[in-house]
């Protein structure tokens, strides 16, 4: 680029070298036009290397302990897609989509074909594949390990452009850099984080991004490719339901505004109808979008655009408006009374699932802790305190209700969309911890439009001052013009002072942000949790490799179709490093299944006993961290295997292991306590 | 429908509505009920509805983001007390602790309400200073708008790092180890 500026300045000088003698002015014109030019140009280098600068940086920023401690996988979910992952590049994609598994949730076994979401391990693999096809010689762990920073680095960019749809290029590059290291995102996507998040946020802002320029430019085209995003999604994450939800809300709202129009009917129709059909080409989805309540949402409005449109069509061939302001109650009633029924009867006759356990929390969260005990044990699960939002937004508290403002008083399509996704993401992480994820990209973008629209009045201010100085001194024309302009220059500088002290605060601010960022990422979402790292006795750091350890003395130790019982935290880590068959693991979808281990764990030994000969048990896996001081081992969680249990066998009852409402483990407590596996 | 009908019947005074009208339910009623019983002149009319400014609109979505950064759906479900007290140990009398210790993700409902505050403080500040460049207010009013901004914002970021600072003893200190053993419950 830089080069076709200064060939173009060598071609204009050489043209204007001979007319010099003839126009002066015709030179100046030229040389005019080149500086236009060359501004354009160089404010084209400034974003593309700002945006190179940001994806390096979202990408390195989450290395933090691949150079701690070595490049491997984090956690429990992660070892079940590692291992799956593995499988797909090691017999192909037929075997992979029809497996089923005996090895976890012994007796039952697991179709994972039918029960997992396909679009991390696909993604995974083709770029195994591809770096395969170009000699690289990498290990499928490697690139596991690295692609969800890949993928942080590409939301990045989508970012921007998404920013730049919005509201415009400035408030694109805020929000790509806002995005490149928010805590909240990091958390999910750190290297060695191999979950479905990590992909499946960077397939949620495309979809987003495009369906909202699709709504912007009513072309089908990017209404197509917002569904084969929606696809994407779909294959990626269980959180679709959110994107599914969310559309037809705000094709609601936008009707209820008045903002239908014929570029909202394409974009709508084509993305729901062809992303329905293309989401039921995974199993585990199947015919949700058809039978499921959470879905019928999205078909309601689908068939009220409709409506719209009909009317629409009628109000435009008849002439008469009385008429046509009966007919339009008539159709009105007549299609909510169609649609009440409809679902009622869909929904009274079971055709039409309800709401399942886990999304049903969300609306009304009181119910997960009255009735399902599994899905409130989960710590990610907890609603949020103001501290978690802290962490992991820091300024961006700040700034979003600001960037709302600012939204709102420059209403469009547009800016709509993304006020709605940010409040919903927002309720929703209030509701939930593992949300804050989701409401990450929302937050970024709109604090980045009040990042973007201060900075613009701040500078505008500081530009009509010197633009009146410079327009004053240097072109020398409309003297008058320049004598009534320094009349305000009094005042003037104190103002010009002012909005420079406001930028450098400004510029303060966004660091602390970037201090912030970093030493949360290092210190708190770098850790395997698998290593763990803790302070010795003369303060040097003791490393405890004790789990990998453990699993693969059961790799070597053990015949290879001993059946393991442990808690079902253990469960992925135990098939994929142990290799060894597990009784239940994380995918807890067999709710008895669990509560029979817990039962197992919490009765005294004979009864235990009876119960894992029924299982055909050989060994069963305890983690205990007294000797360390590691304070999330199966003691700690030993009460929830107590309510597991007792949910479906009423014969543990939880008072029986406690001392007078308090729990302990020493020799003061329980009897049952003292005695029990 | 059928007050609806009625309305528009009584206003129209009867000459042309009946023939005009394509309701069918407006006809069935017209023979039925109504061509023995004689409905009153009432002065009826639904209600209408506007949709609010986006100002409105705003503020209460303002008020919804206060309730969900102050933790509110923490406060439901957990159910924490408003203050928490220790007891202290040399003198044994009993002193309230404002801030959760120990935890990232755990808090009293007094603290949640004022760190809310002080967000929605914040995001106020940047409200008042665009306020404050609009171009056709009194010159004084801009002046005190800007400054009231500014300090909003600074009074703002200031108590919210010590919030921070009190509720988290490590914090932008780098022992990682220390963090991460604190953290490892509650974040993953």
């Amino acid at each position: 680029m830089v080069g076709k500026t200064e060939s173009q300045n060598g071609a204009v000088k050489a043209t204007a070298a001979p007319a010099m003698n003839l126009e002066s002015d015709l030179f100046s014109n030229f040389s005019f036009k080149s500086f236009k030019l060359k501004t354009k140009q160089q404010e084209l280098l400034l974003r593309v290397s700002i945006l190179g600068l940001v994806y390096i940086l979202a990408f390195i920023t989450r290395l933090f302990s691949v150079l701690r401690y070595e490049s491997m996988i984090h956690e429990f979910d992660p070892y079940f897609n590692y291992r799956t992952t593995l499988f797909l590049t090691e017999k192909g994609f037929y075997e992979f989509w029809n497996w089923f598994d005996s090895e976890s949730w012994y007796p039952l076994g697991r179709i994972i074909g039918g029960t997992l979401y396909p679009g991390l391990m696909v993604t995974a693999a083709f770029i195994y594949w591809t770096l395969r096809f170009l000699r690289f010689a990498v290990h499928i762990r490697e690139v596991c390990v690295l692609t969800a920073p890949f993928f942080a680095s590409n939301t990045t960019v989508v970012a921007y452009f998404f920013g730049k749809e919005i509201w415009d290029s400035g408030a694109g590059l805020v929000a790509a850099a806002f995005i490149a290291i928010c805590p909240g995102y990091i958390s999910r996507s750190v290297a060695g984080s191999y979950d479905n998040e990590g992909v499946a946020i960077f397939a949620l802002l495309l979809t987003f991004y495009l369906f909202v320029k699709a709504v912007n430019t009513g072309s089908l085209a990017w209404a197509l490719a917002s569904a084969f995003g929606y696809f994407y999604m779909v294959s990626a994450w269980g959180g679709y339901v959110f994107i599914i939800n969310l559309i037809p809300l705000y094709v609601l709202v936008l009707l209820i505004t008045g903002r239908y129009s014929m570029r909202l009917y394409v974009a709508y129709n084509c993305m729901y109808v062809l992303g329905m059909l293309l989401a039921m080409q995974i199993r585990f989805v199947g015919f949700q979008h058809v039978q499921s309540g959470e879905h019928m949402a999205a078909m309601g409005v689908f068939f009220l655009m409709q409506v719209f449109y009909f009317l629409d069509w009628v109000k435009y061939m008849l002439s008469d408006t009385k008429l046509f302001q009966a007919f339009l109650r008539i159709t009105v009633t007549s299609a909510i009374a169609v649609g009440a029924l409809a679902l009622g009867v869909g929904t009274a006759s079971g055709y039409i699932s309800p709401w399942t356990g886990r999304f049903y929390s969300l609306l009304d969260p009181t119910y997960a802790k009255d009735n399902i005990p599994i899905i409130a044990s989960v710590s990610e699960h907890q609603p949020t305190a103001w501290s978690s939002f802290m962490f992991d937004f820091h300024i961006l508290l700040f700034l979003f209700p600001a960037g709302l403002y600012f939204c709102f008083k420059k209403l469009s399509d547009a800016t709509i969309f993304i006020v709605m996704y940010g409040l919903t993401s927002m309720y929703f992480a209030g509701v939930m911890v593992r949300l804050i994820l989701v409401a990450t990209p929302a937050v970024c973008l709109i604090s980045a439009i009040a990042v973007s629209a201060t900075i613009k009045n701040l500078t505008s201010l500081l530009r009509t001052k010197s633009k009146t100085a410079v327009a004053g001194s240097s072109k020398g024309t409309g003297g008058s013009k320049a004598s009534s302009k320094a009349s305000f220059d009094q005042s003037q500088p104190f103002q010009k002072n002012g909005a420079i002290a406001l930028l450098l605060g400004a510029f303060y601010l966004l660091s602390k942000y970037a201090t912030h960022c970093t030493w949360v990422t290092s210190e708190a979402y770098s850790s395997p949790s698998i290593v763990l790292a803790a302070r010795g006795a003369h303060g040097n750091r003791v490393i405890f490799d004790d789990y990998r350890e453990a699993y693969f003395w059961l790799r070597q130790n053990t015949p290879p179709d001993a059946k393991v019982m442990s808690w079902w935290d253990y469960g992925y880590q135990i098939t994929a490093m142990g290799n060894r068959t597990v009784i239940v693991d994380n995918n807890t979808w067999n709710n008895t299944h669990i509560a029979t281990v817990g039962r197992a764990m919490s009765s005294y030994e004979d009864e235990a006993y009876e119960i894992m000969r029924s299982l055909d048990v050989d060994y069963v896996l305890v983690v205990f961290g007294g000797v360390t001081g590691y304070s999330s081992d199966d003691i700690n969680k030993f009460l929830w295997m107590v309510r597991i249990g007792g949910g479906v066998f009423p014969v543990i009852k939880e008072p029986d292991y406690l001392v007078n409402g308090d729990y302990r483990v020493d020799k003061g407590a329980a009897p049952k306590m003292l005695n029990c596996l | 429908m059928a007050p609806k009908a009625e309305a528009a019947q009584t206003l129209a005074s009867q000459s042309d509505a009946s023939q005009s009208s394509i309701d069918p339910l407006f006809h069935i009623l017209k023979i039925f009920p109504y061509s023995i019983i004689r409905p009153p002149r009432l002065r009826l009319k639904l209600p209408s509805f506007t949709l609010p400014s986006p100002m409105t609109v705003f503020a209460l979505v303002l008020l919804t983001y206060f309730m969900v950064v102050s933790g509110f759906v923490y406060d439901v479900i957990v159910e924490p007390p408003g203050i928490g007290s220790t007891q202290d140990p040399a003198t044994g009398s009993v002193r309230p602790v404002v801030f959760l210790p120990g935890r990232v993700n755990g808090q009293y409902i007094i603290e949640g309400l004022s760190s809310g505050f002080m967000f929605v403080l914040g995001g106020m500040g940047f409200v008042l200073l665009d306020l404050a460049l609009d171009k056709n207010r009194a010159k004084s009013v801009k002046v005190s708008y800007a400054s009231a901004g500014i300090s909003s914002i600074v009074i703002a970021y200031i108590m919210s790092m010590l919030f921070i600072r009190i509720k988290i003893p490590g914090y932008l200190r780098s022992c990682y180890t220390l963090a991460m053993n604190e953290l490892l419950m509650n974040s993953k």
